[in-house]
């Protein structure tokens, strides 16, 4: 899929897919850009696991921006059927062409069944679209944890054989092989054989290096004082007891919100911190957690243990 | 880190040319052993990786090995350990990570290093003596040492080795009419927890209540004729089940029987099987395994834990972490323990209600008649929806009519 510099130097082309990737505002680790290429070289699906907001769609969408690619998106719900994924046929249509043909009086008109059942009449629902795509393609299943065990059953002749068989016209191959970005959130357990038609890879929530990275990167204008400070800051709230953990997004709305108020570091004026603190906490339990002293313990990087990391920290202090 | 240079396959020269893989298959079946789905296929895509990728810099193969190896989070944190400890034991030497007590559990791998160093030194002399430092014989004899140290020392004896206790028990035999008995206990219980009822409806053939749009919408391919009618039925989701048995010391005599019970209703409800003490590991897998030698799997996974109980912080970690996208109303948490709490009492009944705040309905088991008089426990008292004996399978069958 990629125009390697050095055909046959895997390495170079790694770099070459961070570097795109990196072009198009995606900031990958080296992990998950050997397991990117990866996936094109053995032309397997990846399944991107990760809590919500760690960058799993911004990867389809980087990827595809990266690639030139065209990306075909299908947002999986409950419900989801062959219709809405794959393909339907225009009924109205057919009607229609077959009224015309009857009101048609020269035997040249007649309709035949075969000109009824034919591409023309057939809707492209995303999976269809993404595989007689003729040039290369990002194919995003977005939150397949959402969709029926049933739909992923049919998935799995989409995802290992590429092709999607339509009974009125035959088995409907991609000419060029779509790459194939799965996302769930874990709500629900994936089947093992889709599973195992897929490369995997977790995403965590970036380090401080990484992060500040990504803002800065996303937000070239904010000054570095304040990026590392909010984002500083969005690390250690990560790691409080919280109902929604902010994710890399939820950070560069944040930063952006304080820049837009023209601060050039954190503020040392707690209200004004908490006015913006919207674009971090989401819920209200964890707004009313974080008043204005824990506010002010978090910035100056004091915080008391939780339960948890303090089994964790024991744990590591026996081992 | 990143330079050195790992095994597969540039340096498999002359010598073998079946080594590379043949270690591969070493390395899939300890995967295999920790619970890792690692067929035919993974270990063709793992070679297969090996060549892509290849004059070889440990880093991107480690990196492509685990996407393909991996199948899920759990599967996800696990790697990096068994990974180092098969083709690095050596760094492993100093740690405590491997005692004596997980030895049971190595058996297969033990025989398929056995397996590997009786080939090596049927090689041996043919082969160059200055290939010794070859990194291909390098990981075996480095484990083999780590073995050798193993018995040596009395590091790896040490402490309690609870596996043996537990085998020398005779109270844990179980006939097979009894493993039957509890499995269809288990699936009476199973039957009798409610599903919850959702507001979404999904199309059966035989459902109560028409579905208009997609009767309407198949009517379309008839011209406007309602010959298709499309039924659906109300969604029920079963809930979900999640157990948390208590390994520790305390708990010793209890665990076997704790993991019996959980294994059943693994196998029948689909439930999710946690072990702690200290800390908290997912043991769903190793469950649905048929295997006799499920205590010593969870030994090993548990190996390395201190001593105690941490039963606030391990609830918290399953909350926060294992089950944060599952743990929703309707789900039921059962949780196998005395109560008694290396923790302070208050933060027993924290982890609780934060279990609660998600909907999830806890039942406490307990291996005493009455309720245990652990402080922590009973501060936390009404938190918990009930409280069940277990001591036996007579307890559990008792019980049946109370878990809904």
């Amino acid at each position: 899929m990629t125009t390697p510099d050095q055909p046959g130097q895997p390495a170079a082309e790694e770099r070459l897919l961070r570097e795109r990737l990196q072009r198009a505002g995606y900031l990958a680790d080296a992990d998950l850009a050997t397991t990117v290429w990866l996936a094109s070289a053995l032309q397997r699906p990846l399944l991107l696991e990760g809590d919500a907001g760690v960058g799993k769609t911004a990867l389809a969408t980087a990827l595809a921006q990266s690639q030139g690619a065209t990306l075909v998106r299908l947002q999986c719900f409950e419900g989801l059927d062959l219709a809405q994924a794959a393909y339907e046929w225009n009924y109205g249509r057919q009607l229609m062409a077959i009224r015309m043909s009857e009101s048609d009086k020269d035997a040249a008109g007649r309709v035949r069944e075969s000109d009824v059942f034919s591409r023309d009449y057939l809707l492209e629902r995303p999976l269809l679209r993404a595989i007689s795509q003729s040039g290369p393609c990002v194919l995003l299943i977005d939150e397949i944890d959402r969709a029926d065990e049933a739909f992923e059953a049919f998935l799995l002749e989409v995802l290992a054989e590429y092709q999607i068989t339509v009974p009125e016209i035959g088995t409907i191959r991609a000419t060029h092989i779509p790459q194939v970005i799965l996302t769930s959130n874990g709500t629900r357990e994936l089947s093992d054989a889709l599973r195992r038609r897929c490369l995997y890879h977790y995403l965590d929530y970036p380090t401080l290096a990484r992060e500040i990275a990504i803002v800065k990167a996303a937000l070239p204008e904010v000054d570095t004082r304040l990026v590392e400070d909010a984002v500083q800051f969005v690390q250690r709230l990560r790691r409080e007891d919280l109902a929604k953990i902010p994710g890399i997004a939820e950070t560069l709305d944040w930063v952006n919100a304080l820049f837009q108020m023209r601060h050039h570091s954190l503020p040392e004026d707690m209200s004004a911190v908490l006015g913006t603190l919207g674009c971090l906490l989401k819920t209200r339990e964890d707004r009313f957690v974080m008043g204005p002293d824990r506010l002010r313990q978090l910035v100056e990087g004091r915080r008391t243990v939780g339960v948890a990391e303090n089994a964790n920290e024991q744990a590591k202090a026996t081992t | 880190m990143h330079e050195r240079h790992i095994t597969l396959p540039a340096g498999a020269s002359a010598q073998s040319a079946t080594a590379p893989s043949e270690r591969l298959a070493g390395f899939a079946a300890l995967l295999r052993e920790h619970g890792l789905t690692v067929g035919v296929a993974e270990q063709q895509a793992m070679l297969q990786a090996a060549q892509l990728l290849g004059p070889l810099h440990e880093r991107p193969l480690q990196a492509a090995w685990r996407a393909i190896a991996c199948h899920s989070h759990r599967e996800w944190q696990l790697w990096a350990d068994v990974y180092e400890r098969f083709w690095h034991p050596e760094k492993l030497r100093g740690g405590v990570k491997v005692s004596g007590q997980t030895r049971p559990s190595r058996n297969l791998r033990q025989s398929v290093q056995a397996l590997h160093d009786q080939m090596d030194a049927a090689q041996q002399p043919a082969s160059q003596p200055g290939q010794n430092a070859a990194p291909q014989t390098a990981g075996d004899s480095a484990s083999s040492q780590l073995d050798e140290q193993g018995n040596g020392t009395p590091r790896a004896q040490g402490g309690a080795s609870r596996t043996e206790a537990l085998h020398q028990r005779d109270g844990q035999m179980w006939m097979p009419q009894e493993l039957s008995a509890l499995q269809q206990l288990a699936r009476q219980i199973t039957d009798k927890l409610q599903a919850r009822p959702t507001r979404r409806w999904r199309v059966a053939p035989r459902g109560q209540r028409l579905d208009l749009r997609q009767t309407l919408r198949r009517s379309v391919a008839w011209g406007g004729e309602l010959m298709q009618p499309a039924w659906k039925v109300k969604r029920v989701e079963p809930p979900r089940l999640f157990i948390l048995a208590d390994v520790s010391r305390s708990m010793e005599s209890h665990a076997a029987l704790f993991l019996r019970v959980a294994r059943a209703f693994a196998l029948e409800a689909d439930a999710r099987v946690f072990v702690f003490h200290t800390r908290l590991a997912e043991v769903t897998p190793y469950m649905h395994r048929d295997t006799p030698a499920i205590q010593e799997k969870v030994n090993a996974v548990t190996a390395g834990f201190g001593g105690g109980t941490r039963i606030a912080a391990s609830l918290q970690e399953f909350a926060r972490q294992h089950a944060r996208a599952q743990l929703n109303r309707g789900a039921r948490v059962w949780v196998f323990s005395d109560g008694f709490d290396t923790d302070g009492p208050d933060l027993l009944d924290a982890a609780l209600q934060e279990v609660r705040a998600r909907g999830a309905r806890i039942t406490w088991f307990h291996p005493t008649r009455q309720v245990p008089a652990a402080g922590a426990l009973q501060r936390a008292r009404n938190r918990i929806e009930r409280f069940v004996p277990l001591a036996s399978l007579a307890d559990l069958a008792a019980a049946r009519h109370v878990l809904h």
